[in-house]
């Protein structure tokens, strides 16, 4: 879907999506790109190298990563490099509550991701508002920026498969570790604000938006995602261009990108260009059958096994980690440490963190440090003296506002998503 | 463990306090040395915005070439790489998904080469 063309159209069937998609035009750019990629790889394919800055692996089965610097960036665990998916190295989440911007993880789905820097430079880059508004509306971010209140809002973005690479069985897609997630002050426009100017009409029943990154084949789905006006309307939706004070890196979706605290990441559009307010569901691969779920409150099924029904994915559940010992590490007998991590939820707000220091039997009250805001990780401390030595089995677990809490195994479902179990971390005391 | 500000966002408000005049920046000199001269406001400066290529081989075996072709199309092959030792059903679904769902130019008599080659090599029996 580029800028230009077909915006106004303002239904929700895959047809009118099609035409969004773009004119041929976008395709046989498509096609330019895909014959210049292929004949790179072919060329280079026998002795390419990783030019990784040093490698780790991940606590699961195939899990060797290579550690690769990209713009903007530190060394990250890369799952994939085309497009880029980086992992957030998990001791980044034991030096400050908000993670930062060179470590931030890194989610793309489709081939011509992220966008090049020439559709982003200011001149260029164009948010467009349109289907059933009353005033379309083309708007640059330094408009967005004038017309528009600035509001911040520190919260967690976390990927539908965060920590999939976990899931027993096994289950495909991206093979990640914990590092799929961060938290960020966000600044930004409402998304509220803009959709009051432009308008929305008696009809809507989903709000599209749609970024610039697109699909390699023009028969692959574009990367679209929907919601309810309701959900739209949120005062806490912001369309944000810059994260803890910069403005967005290019692989966190500069110069924009829409921020829905409480949600799964799926739903937090970067290079985000077009809005379309449409009058049906919308049925794309994205919402469906893409980044389903089971349709149950656990969002949980028998290992193994297919769900009945499924339900798009979209907020948060409750999540805790230990983040200042690692699996495997030592302690000493006698000697206080302070356990430390971070909880989150989907904005309810977290109430308690529990600690047991002997994998279940007894749990003690953790300390709650400072809140950021509801959306935002939670540190947690709590003193330790282990008293004899040999192996021990650290958990710890969230309980938020509605009771809402962490079970001590892992649910399961096909694809991967939510998991929220307590994650055990067993250490030796000598 | 505090919530922590960027460097640059620090250094933002230091160069807001260097505003009061040469003076009062003459003062706060020794602090100045700490902070980055010129924080990168402008994302379009500093590093090219070049992505790194590089992608590892698959396994060599009998049908990698094909798999290579076909998959490398649309993604690199650390999504094959990466994946755990997935059934044979796992791996015709997944084939399945990018023929029909993303559109993948892949041929009907191609589907039992390319689950064969990804089973014997990145599956389970």
């Amino acid at each position: 879907m580029k800028p230009g063309k077909d915006r106004d159209t303002g239904t929700g069937n895959e047809q009118s999506m099609e035409k969004m998609k773009g004119s041929q035009e976008v395709h046989d750019l498509s096609r330019r790109r895909f014959l210049i990629s292929g004949a790179l790889a072919t060329a280079a394919w026998p002795g390419i190298r990783v030019l990784a800055d040093a490698e780790m692996t991940l606590p699961f089965a195939n899990g060797g990563r290579p550690l690769v610097k990209y713009p903007q960036k530190r060394p990250l665990i890369r799952l994939t490099a085309r497009p880029p998916q980086l992992e957030t190295p998990f001791s980044v989440f034991n030096e400050s509550l908000l993670t930062p911007n060179d470590a931030f993880f890194v989610r793309y789905h489709l081939t011509n991701a992220p966008p090049p820097r020439d559709l982003l430079e200011p001149e260029r880059f164009r948010l467009h508002v349109s289907g059933r508004v009353t005033s379309p509306l083309t708007l640059s971010v330094a408009e967005l920026k004038s017309r528009f209140e600035s509001v911040e809002t520190v919260a967690v973005l976390q990927c539908s498969g965060n920590s999939r690479g976990f899931f027993e069985p096994r289950v495909g897609g991206g093979q990640l570790g914990h590092g799929a997630m961060g938290c960020a002050r966000w600044k930004g426009v409402r998304l509220a604000d803009v959709l009051k100017a432009a308008g929305i009409q008696a009809e809507a029943r989903q709000v599209l938006f749609n970024g610039l990154d697109t699909p390699l084949l023009p028969a692959t789905p574009d990367f679209i995602k929907s919601i309810e006006p309701d959900l739209a309307v949120n005062p806490e939706l912001l369309l944000a261009y810059e994260m803890n004070g910069e403005p967005l890196p290019w692989l966190n979706g500069f110069p924009l990108r829409l921020v829905v605290p409480g949600y799964f990441g799926t739903y937090w559009i970067k290079q985000v260009s077009e809005i379309t307010v449409v009058d049906a569901e919308f049925k794309g691969f994205w919402m469906n059958p893409g980044y389903r779920i089971p349709d149950d409150p656990c969002a949980a099924i028998s290992p193994g096994t297919t769900p009945k029904r499924t339900v798009p994915i979209t907020r948060l559940n409750v999540r805790s980690f230990i983040t200042s010992l690692t699996p495997g590490a030592t302690v000493r007998v006698g000697e206080t440490v302070t356990l430390r991590g971070i909880a989150f939820d989907d904005g309810q707000g977290i109430q308690e963190v529990d600690v047991s220091e002997d994998g279940g039997r007894h749990w003690r009250s953790a300390d709650l440090g400072t809140s950021l805001g509801k959306y935002a990780f939670r540190e947690w401390t709590l003193p330790w003296k282990p008293l004899q030595a040999g192996p021990q089995t650290l958990l710890a677990r969230a309980t938020n506002r509605l009771g809402q809490s962490q079970p001590r195994e892992p649910l399961w479902n096909p694809a991967g998503y939510m998991r929220n179990c307590i994650e055990p971390v067993e250490v030796t005391a000598v | 463990m505090k919530p922590l500000r960027s460097l640059f966002s620090f250094a933002t408000r230091l160069r807001v306090l260097g505003a009061l005049g040469l003076a009062s920046t003459l003062a706060l000199g020794w602090a100045w040395s700490e902070v980055p001269v010129e924080p990168i406001r402008n994302p379009f400066a500093g590093e090219e915005w070049v992505l790194p290529s590089a992608q590892p081989s698959l396994r060599p075996g009998e049908g990698a070439g094909l798999v290579t072709t076909q998959c490398s199309l649309c993604h690199s092959l650390d999504y094959i790489a990466t994946q755990p030792a997935l059934t044979r059903a796992q791996w015709t679904a997944g084939i399945e998904k990018m023929r029909t769902r993303f559109g993948a130019p892949i041929q009907t008599n191609q589907v039992s080469a390319l689950v064969e080659y990804l089973t014997r090599n990145y599956g389970k029996p």
